[in-house]
C-alpha cells in the first residue's frame, strides 16, 4: 500500500479526479433528509438505514478504500482514503457506526493476522453486510484493557468461552466478534491473552444493551455462557492475543479523526445557527468565545491531518496518535459545551432523539453528553496523557506496584 | 515541495545551533549583528532581488528558534520593513538600493501592535499621530508604517519624529512609542499607494500574524523543554517530580497544545503559500496567531506552576517565557479582536 501512498499524495488537493467523482457520487446518494428521518425513531429504523447506505457505500467501492487490490473498491493509497473520508465528512453522509467494526476491525485483522482459510471465510461475507463487534472491554477492564478475564479453556478441538464483555458497539445486531480472552494466567496480564472470532448466534452468547446517559443504547454487554469456539478461529497463536489487539486497533490508521475533525468543522454552521436561533448574534462574549472555538477546531483538522500524512511519509513517532485522539476530544467537548451555552434554557428541554449523527445534532445537551464517547472510549484521555508524557516527553512511567498506607495492599 | 521542506529543515536546524551558541535571551547587541552577518533577512527576499527565496516559511522557520531562544534581535519588524521594500512600487534601482542597505545591517523597524491613531491631515500634505509597540528604534533609521491607504518608509531623523522607550514585562524586547508630528508627505518615501497599498498592507498583516506565531510555538517548545527537565531533576518526597501523574498529565495537555498549534502554523503556511494579500490568507493568519499565541499563554501560565517556588525567582529563565508570552498574546491586533474577526468572519458566511 506504502508505495502509491507517495505518488497520490500530490494529487490530494481540490481539484483532484477523485474528489470531484466522490463529491458527485455523495451529492447523488447520501439520503437525503436522513437527519429529520432519524429523529424520534426506534433503533430498528436506524439499523435499516445503516444497511441501505452500507449496501449503496460497498456497491460504488467506497466502503472498502483501504482493502488491498483485488477486493472491490480496494487497493486505495491512504491519501485518496483521505479524500474519501473528507467528502464523506463535507456530504454530511450517515456514519457507517454498524460496519465499522467489520469493515476495519475484522477486515484489517484477519488480512494481517488470519490464515488464508480465515480469510476466505470471512472477509466475502464483510463485503455482503456481516455486521461484527469488538469483545474487548470488561466491567473490570477498561483502561486496564490486559486484565481482561473471561477465560477460554481449550477442550480437543475447541475453546469453551465463560465471562463477559462490555461497551460493545451496536453488539446487539453483530453476527461475529472479535473476542479478546484468557487462556493463561501464569504470566504477566498481557501474555496470557488469545484473539478468537466467535459467532455471536452461538448458543450460550447473550446481549443485553446499555442504556446509555443520552436515552440511546448504541453499546451492549455480552455474556457468554460455555459458549463453544472451533480452534480454526483462533487467530495468530494461543498466548499472542495481546499482539494481535494491537493490529486490529491500529487498523483505522488515524482515517477515523481526520473524517471527526472535519465533521466538526462542517458542523461550525450549527454554532452560528444556534447564535441566531437564541437571538444571540449580539453578545460579544459569545462570539468571541466562537471565533476561539473555530480556530481550535482548525487546529484539530490540521493536527488530524498532519498524523495522517505523517502515516503516509512513515514518520509517525509513537505518541502521535495519542496527540490527535487528546486534541480532538477536548476540541469536540470545547464546541459542544459553547452550543449548549448559547442554546440556553432551550438546550435543557429534552428533543426527540436523533440517531447516528454522532455529536452534531445541534441538541447541544446531547451533543455535549455524546462528547464523552471520545473522551472516554477508544483510550480515555488518561491513557492518551500517560502515553504523550510516558513515551514522547520521555517522563517516567506509573510504578507498577503500590500499596494503600493502613495495611490495604 | 520536498526540496523546499529539506531546505527549511537545514535552515531551522542551523538557526537552532546558532540560537543554542548565544544562551537563552541573547541580547540585541551580540545577536541583531549576527543575525545580519548569517544573511537572515535575506531569507524570505525572492531570488530574482538576490535572496534565498524562502518566502514567509523560511521567514517563520527562523522566527521560531528565535522565539526558542528568547533573542532581542528585531527580525520579525525588520523582515516587514523589507518585504515592504521587495513589494513596493518603488523602481527597480531604488528597490535593490535600500533592499541592500536593509538586509546587511541597517534597521528599518515596523510596529507589531495595530494600536495607532495614525492620520494623514485633510489636505494630505502631512502626517501625524502616535505608533506603539515598535522595537528597537533607538537602533534604526527608518521606520516602515502603514495608513489609509498607504505604505510609507520614513526616516527617524528628521524633524517631528520623537520617540519614548517603553519598558515592558517582558525584557526580551524592547519596545517604543512613535511620535509624528505633521511630517510633510512630500518628503516621506512612499512604498505604495491605493489598490497596491491595500494588498501590501494585508501582506504585511499576514507576515506580521505568522511571525507572531512562530515566535510564540518557538518560545513554547523551549518552555516545555525547560520544564519537563526540571521536573526530571527535581526531587520531593523521594522521587523526581516527574513520576507525579498529576504533573505528568498536565505536561500531555501543554504539550497537545503547542502540537495543535504546531500543526496550524504548518497548515497555514502551506496554504497560504505566496499569496498572502487575500482574505482568505488574513483570515487563517489570524487563526494561526490567536491559536498560537493563545496556547503559548497557557502553557507558559502551566509552566511557572509546574516549576514551583524556582519559577518565581528572577534567577531561572521560566519568567522570561511567561512575559514574552504575556506580550505575544496583545501583539498584532490584540486577543480580543483576533477572536471576534474570526467569528464575524465566518457569520458573514
Amino acid at each position: 500500500m506504502s508505495n502509491n501512498d507517495t505518488e497520490a499524495f500530490i494529487d490530494i488537493n481540490e481539484s483532484s479526479e477523485l474528489r470531484r467523482e466522490v463529491r458527485a457520487w455523495l451529492q447523488d446518494n447520501v439520503p437525503s433528509g436522513w437527519r429529520e428521518a432519524m429523529t424520534g425513531v426506534d433503533q430498528e429504523a436506524f439499523v435499516q438505514l445503516q444497511r441501505e447506505w452500507f449496501g449503496k457505500l460497498s456497491q460504488a467501492g467506497y466502503a472498502t478504500p483501504h482493502w488491498p487490490e483485488g477486493w472491490p473498491g480496494g487497493g486505495r493509497s491512504l491519501a485518496e482514503q483521505k479524500i474519501i473520508y473528507e467528502e464523506v465528512a463535507r456530504a454530511d453522509a450517515p456514519r457507517l457506526i454498524l460496519y465499522f467494526v467489520a469493515l476495519y476491525h475484522a477486515a484489517c485483522t484477519l488480512m494481517e493476522c488470519g490464515t488464508p482459510a480465515q480469510q476466505e471465510k470471512y472477509l466475502p461475507g464483510i463485503l455482503n453486510g456481516e455486521i461484527w463487534c469488538q469483545g474487548f472491554s470488561e466491567p473490570n477492564a477498561g483502561s486496564d484493557l490486559a486484565s481482561l478475564k473471561t477465560r477460554a479453556e481449550r477442550r480437543g478441538d475447541k475453546y469453551i468461552i465463560n465471562g463477559q464483555k462490555t461497551w460493545s458497539t451496536m453488539a446487539q445486531y453483530a453476527d461475529r466478534c472479535l473476542l479478546l480472552c484468557r487462556t493463561d494466567n501464569s504470566g504477566p496480564p498481557q501474555a496470557g491473552l488469545t484473539y478468537l472470532l466467535l459467532n455471536m448466534k452461538a448458543p450460550g452468547v447473550s446481549v443485553v444493551p446499555i442504556h446509555q446517559i443520552t436515552g440511546d443504547d448504541e453499546f451492549a454487554e455480552i455474556f457468554f455462557d460455555d459458549v463453544e469456539v472451533s480452534v480454526d478461529d483462533l487467530v495468530g497463536v494461543e498466548g499472542n492475543g495481546w499482539a494481535v489487539a494491537q493490529a486490529t486497533l491500529a487498523s483505522e490508521r488515524g482515517l477515523t479523526l481526520v473524517e471527526l475533525s472535519q465533521r466538526m468543522r462542517y458542523s461550525l454552521t450549527m454554532l452560528a445557527d444556534a447564535l441566531k436561533d437564541a437571538g444571540k448574534l449580539d453578545d460579544t462574549a459569545l462570539r468571541r468565545e466562537f471565533g476561539e472555538v473555530i480556530s481550535k477546531v482548525d487546529a484539530c483538522c490540521a493536527l488530524a491531518d498532519q498524523y495522517l500524512l505523517k502515516r503516509i511519509s512513515g514518520d509517525e513517532q509513537v505518541g502521535d496518535a495519542s496527540l490527535v485522539k487528546l486534541c480532538y476530544a477536548q476540541t469536540l467537548r470545547a464546541f459542544t459545551k459553547l452550543g449548549r451555552r448559547i442554546s440556553g434554557l432551550k438546550g435543557q428541554f429534552d428533543p426527540d432523539f436523533m440517531r447516528g449523527a454522532t455529536q452534531e445534532t445541534g441538541h447541544w445537551t446531547l451533543d455535549f453528553m455524546n462528547s464523552y464517547n471520545w473522551s472516554i472510549a477508544g483510550g480515555s484521555n488518561e491513557i492518551q496523557r500517560n502515553i504523550i508524557s510516558e513515551r514522547m516527553l520521555g517522563m517516567p512511567r506509573e510504578p507498577k506496584t503500590w500499596k494503600l498506607d493502613g495495611g490495604r495492599a | 515541495m520536498s526540496e523546499m521542506n529539506e531546505y527549511l529543515n537545514e535552515l531551522s536546524a542551523s538557526a537552532r545551533q546558532v540560537m543554542d551558541g548565544e544562551g537563552t535571551a541573547a541580547p540585541e547587541q551580540t545577536l541583531w549583528p549576527l543575525t545580519v552577518e548569517l544573511g537572515w533577512l535575506l531569507t524570505a527576499v525572492p531570488e530574482a532581488l538576490d535572496g534565498l527565496g524562502l518566502g514567509v516559511q523560511g521567514a517563520c522557520a527562523l522566527q521560531t528558534e528565535l522565539g526558542r531562544g528568547l533573542g532581542q534581535a528585531p527580525f520579525l519588524a525588520a523582515s516587514l520593513a523589507v518585504d515592504a521594500l521587495v513589494h513596493s512600487d518603488l523602481n527597480a534601482d531604488t528597490k535593490a538600493e535600500m533592499l541592500g542597505r536593509f538586509t546587511t545591517g541597517e534597521l528599518a523597524t515596523a510596529p507589531l501592535a495595530d494600536v495607532s491613531d495614525l492620520a494623514i491631515s485633510e489636505d494630505q500634505s502631512t502626517l501625524g499621530g502616535t505608533l506603539s509597540a515598535v522595537p528597537s528604534v533607538d537602533n534604526a533609521t527608518e521606520l516602515l508604517l502603514w495608513v489609509a491607504d498607504r505604505v510609507l518608509l520614513i526616516s527617524l531623523d528628521q524633524p517631528g519624529v520623537a520617540w519614548r522607550a517603553r519598558t515592558t514585562w517582558d525584557t526580551t524586547r524592547r519596545l517604543f512609542d512613535v511620535t509624528l508630528h505633521d511630517l510633510p508627505m512630500a518628503q516621506q518615501t512612499l512604498l505604495a499607494q491605493g489598490e497596491s497599498a491595500r494588498a501590501l498592507i494585508a501582506r504585511l498583516e499576514v507576515q506580521r500574524d505568522l511571525g507572531l506565531a512562530a515566535d510564540a510555538i518557538g518560545a513554547a517548545g523551549g518552555l516545555l523543554d525547560l520544564t519537563i527537565e526540571h521536573l526530571q531533576t527535581r526531587e520531593q518526597f523521594g522521587r523526581p517530580l516527574a513520576l507525579f501523574q498529576a504533573l505528568k498529565h498536565r505536561c500531555a495537555d501543554i504539550k497537545t497544545l503547542l502540537a495543535a498549534a504546531e500543526a496550524l502554523l504548518a497548515d497555514s503556511l502551506t496554504l497560504i503559500g505566496d499569496d498572502l494579500s487575500t482574505p482568505q490568507a488574513q483570515l487563517q493568519a489570524k487563526k494561526t496567531k490567536l491559536i498560537a499565541c493563545d496556547h503559548f499563554a497557557t502553557l507558559a501560565e502551566e509552566a511557572l506552576q509546574l516549576h514551583g517556588g524556582i519559577g518565581m525567582a528572577s534567577e531561572h529563565n521560566c519568567h522570561l517565557f511567561l512575559k514574552r508570552a504575556m506580550l505575544n498574546e496583545h501583539l498584532g491586533s490584540g486577543d480580543g479582536d483576533y477572536r471576534l474577526d474570526i467569528a464575524e468572519r465566518f457569520l458573514a458566511g
